[in-house]
């Protein structure tokens, strides 16, 4: 074990003094941060202004839209017809963003179209077309019907069906959270496997330059591989430290100093929200808002971290085993160092099925498969990251130890077989990998 | 009696269907530089990597110092790989105090050695240089300090003179003779035989998978003398030609100038050096004789190169 520590430390060492290391440590909690901070300061509404030009030489709409339409959009009528040449091209309609045609058989054949100058983005598009055709609802009910308004859209209200959990009637355990565990698994795997391909490359180059020999001249292949393990691992540690550190921190003082009042009542205008709220459109677009103030919410006050940082540590320091003997099991076995990218497609493989088996667990959470995503020591750590964020069932809280004991055998299991692949396979050179060299040097002792 | 350092004994080892080693016995003396030599692929590695413990015999025992060796033995071994590298990114002070501190030394007696073998080779200024500046000589240099940092016992040295440059190679063989001459032990794997003649007091050699022969450099040499012996003289050399008559045969002849000559003289019937010396007294004027004995270059193709009219009969 001695050796393995001294091991352990050099690799420690040359990883924290690369330049890659640092940069890495350093902007990658930025980026994050950088992408909350988008998230939240651009997420809740959209800030374009819309000038919209309705061209009704029918006068169907008699010059007139909602009462109360988007601030973000200004209508105007024209009263004749307007060549599309002429819009496009005419000085005078320079100022409009788009053109809607209201043709006169457009109450029977319901068909209109906008022309614009840039694409509008999607909320945009809904909003012009929702206001036309609240516009003409109006019109249609006076037109066809004796109902009032306010009657023929009550009936026209869609009914909402809400699926909720019996043990979850208030849907505690949202979505939303199981894509924080997403994220927490996502961030385990970056981790393992960025580290993993460190240890792969890390093997091989020993390997390739031939220091490896003279290495396990005073070693046992098994303390080398053990050392390279840990002193890698504890890099990949100290990394995520200092993430964690950054993001927090990041975090804290977004909260404390930049979206302040996203967190305050009194900075919330009442008056507006209940106005918005009667207008179906800004129900929606209310729903939106709570629905990213959900996310702001989830992430400052629902969040257990404590909790699911501690088993994070668990499942990353498990996990990261796991892989690691494996990825250093397979950089022993490399002829040649471009052996080693025909396994970066595979590797990447396995990765992807680890992360879509959380996704997949997020939406069918009571399947077969998902209690075997839960249990599987290559797809746990990510499932039982989402698992956890969206909080175990009184009573089953076993379930999560069962799992880590899994892993932490697997992990166990997986060092022995890598071990072994290791010895067999550190002092062969120049072959080009296949198969079975792999299980001809899993079944020598 | 001399006392066996490292007794080989039956290594037999196959990878899967190769025969890499094939009941292979040999004895390393307290004290000697013993050169174990082979064509490539003889199982000269495959026996080196049995000796550090870095892969595992099928068959026999190896004993140090008349135990059967364990893994903490490796700590009494230096080992200098044929095919060895360094870690690029180390100074050449963090490379050698972490190979030294792999064998079992302490930080204090590591930093004492690399004093000690910087100064020896006159390379403190290296001390902080990153392995990557440093050229192929340089580097072997730092390799050699890391195989005897810890003052083995034992020392196995697979091709120590390549990458140097001439002047080098001799600072390396002296230093090899002083360690010698301090009691170490010495296995010297090359392909260099001259080396192995300077240099070497026994050897062993190993072709396809078992050894063939072993002994002192002199037996070695002796058990392949071919009757051919060197005569210096001054004289006239059709006179010498003439006095050999037929009872023996010129090999070769060399002048050296002045009626200088060295001739080469192969035995016929049964002569012998007397009657060489017998004959040509008189003759010439003899200044020299003595008796033509194979180089290790020639004893190694004598024993590796396969035998055409042997294998024929």
């Amino acid at each position: 074990m001695k050796h393995s520590i001294l091991i352990a430390v050099r690799e420690w060492k040359e990883r924290i003094r690369s330049g890659s290391f640092l940069l890495f440590s350093v902007l990658g909690p930025l980026v994050i941060l950088g992408l909350i901070y988008l998230l939240f300061a651009f997420g809740g509404n959209s800030k374009q202004h819309w000038k919209v030009l309705i061209a009704d030489p029918a006068n169907v709409m008699e010059n007139k839209i909602l009462a109360h339409p988007d601030p973000n959009i200004e209508y105007a009528f024209a009263d004749g017809y307007i060549e599309l040449d002429e819009f496009r091209d005419g000085k005078r309609y320079q100022e409009y963003d788009a053109l809607l045609e209201v043709n006169e058989k457009v109450l029977s054949n319901k068909l209109a179209f906008v022309f614009y100058r840039h694409q509008p983005d999607v909320r945009m598009q809904t909003r012009i077309q929702f206001e036309y055709e609240r516009r003409l609802e109006e019109i249609m009910v006076k037109q066809f019907t004796d109902l009032s308004i306010a009657d023929f859209r009550k009936i026209k209200q869609p009914m909402n069906v809400v699926f909720r959990d019996v043990y979850d009637p208030h849907d505690e355990a949202s979505d939303l959270r199981g894509w924080v565990g997403l994220v927490f698994g996502a961030l385990i795997f970056a981790f393992i496997f960025l580290f993993g391909m460190t240890i792969l490359r890390s093997v091989n180059r020993e390997k390739s330059n031939r220091i490896v020999e003279v290495v396990l001249s005073s070693v046992s292949s098994r303390e080398l591989m053990l050392g390279k393990l840990l002193g890698i691992g504890f890099a990949a540690f100290i990394q995520f430290l200092i993430w964690g550190i950054i993001i927090t921190t990041g975090l804290y003082l977004m909260r404390e100093f930049v979206f302040m009042d996203m967190f305050d009542a009194a900075n919330m205008n009442v008056q507006q929200l209940a106005m918005d709220a009667s207008d179906k459109s800004y129900q929606e677009s209310f729903l939106a808002v709570k629905e990213y103030n959900r996310f702001v919410e989830l992430i400052y006050e629902r969040i257990q971290f404590g909790n699911m940082i501690g088993f994070f540590l668990l499942f990353f320091i498990s996990g990261y085993f796991f892989y690691g003997a494996l990825f250093a099991g397979l950089g022993a076995t490399m002829g040649s160092e471009s052996d080693g990218q025909q396994f970066v497609l595979p590797l990447i493989a396995v990765l992807c099925f680890s992360m879509y088996s959380g996704y997949y667990y997020m939406n069918y959470p009571e399947s077969t498969l998902s209690t075997i995503f839960h249990y599987l020591p290559f797809t746990s750590p990510v499932v039982v990251m989402v698992k956890l964020a969206q909080g175990y069932e009184s009573g089953h809280a076993y379930e999560i130890y069962l799992s880590l004991i899994t892993l932490i055998i697997s992990a166990f299991i997986m060092l022995g077989v890598a071990s072994r692949l290791y010895k067999n396979g550190i002092l062969q050179f120049g072959h080009r990998l296949k198969l079975r060299h792999l299980l001809k040097w899993l079944k020598k002792t | 009696m001399k006392e066996i350092v490292l007794e080989i004994k039956g290594i037999s080892k196959s990878f899967y269907r190769k025969e890499a080693l094939n009941n292979v016995s040999m004895s390393v003396y307290k004290g000697e530089v013993f050169g174990l030599l082979g064509p490539n692929g003889a199982g000269k590695t495959t026996l080196i990597r049995i000796i550090n413990r870095i892969i595992r015999q099928d068959e026999g025992v190896i004993r140090l110092s008349g135990n059967i060796m364990t893994d903490d033995d490796v700590r009494m071994i230096g080992y200098l790989p044929e095919e060895r590298g360094l870690y690029r990114n180390m100074s050449v002070y963090e490379h050698l105090m972490f190979l030294g501190r792999l064998k079992g030394l302490s930080k204090i007696d590591v930093n004492q050695k690399i004093d000690y073998w910087l100064d020896y080779f006159n390379i403190n200024d290296w001390r902080k240089k990153r392995i990557e500046e440093l050229s192929k000589g340089m580097a072997q240099k730092i390799q050699f300090i890391a195989t005897v940092l810890h003052e083995p016992n034992l020392l196995i040295l697979d091709e120590p003179f390549s990458g140097f440059d001439p002047v080098n190679v001799e600072l390396i063989k002296s230093t090899l003779i002083e360690m010698k001459n301090q009691g170490r032990t010495i296995i010297l794997s090359t392909h260099n035989m001259k080396s192995v003649e300077e240099i070497c007091d026994r050897a062993a050699l190993i072709h396809h998978a078992r050894k063939i022969a072993e002994g002192s450099i002199s037996e070695l040499r002796e058990e392949r003398k071919s009757g051919i012996y060197a005569v210096r003289f001054r004289g006239n050399m059709i006179a010498f030609v003439n006095a050999l008559w037929a009872g023996f045969e010129v090999h070769d002849k060399q002048e050296l100038g002045d009626d200088r000559f060295v001739v080469t003289v192969k035995m016929r019937n049964d002569n012998t050096f007397e009657d060489l010396l017998r004959v040509l007294l008189g003759q010439v004027k003899i200044e020299a004789a003595w008796e033509v004995l194979p180089g290790m270059q020639d004893v190694f193709i004598d024993l590796v190169q396969p035998k055409t009219e042997e294998n024929e009969a």
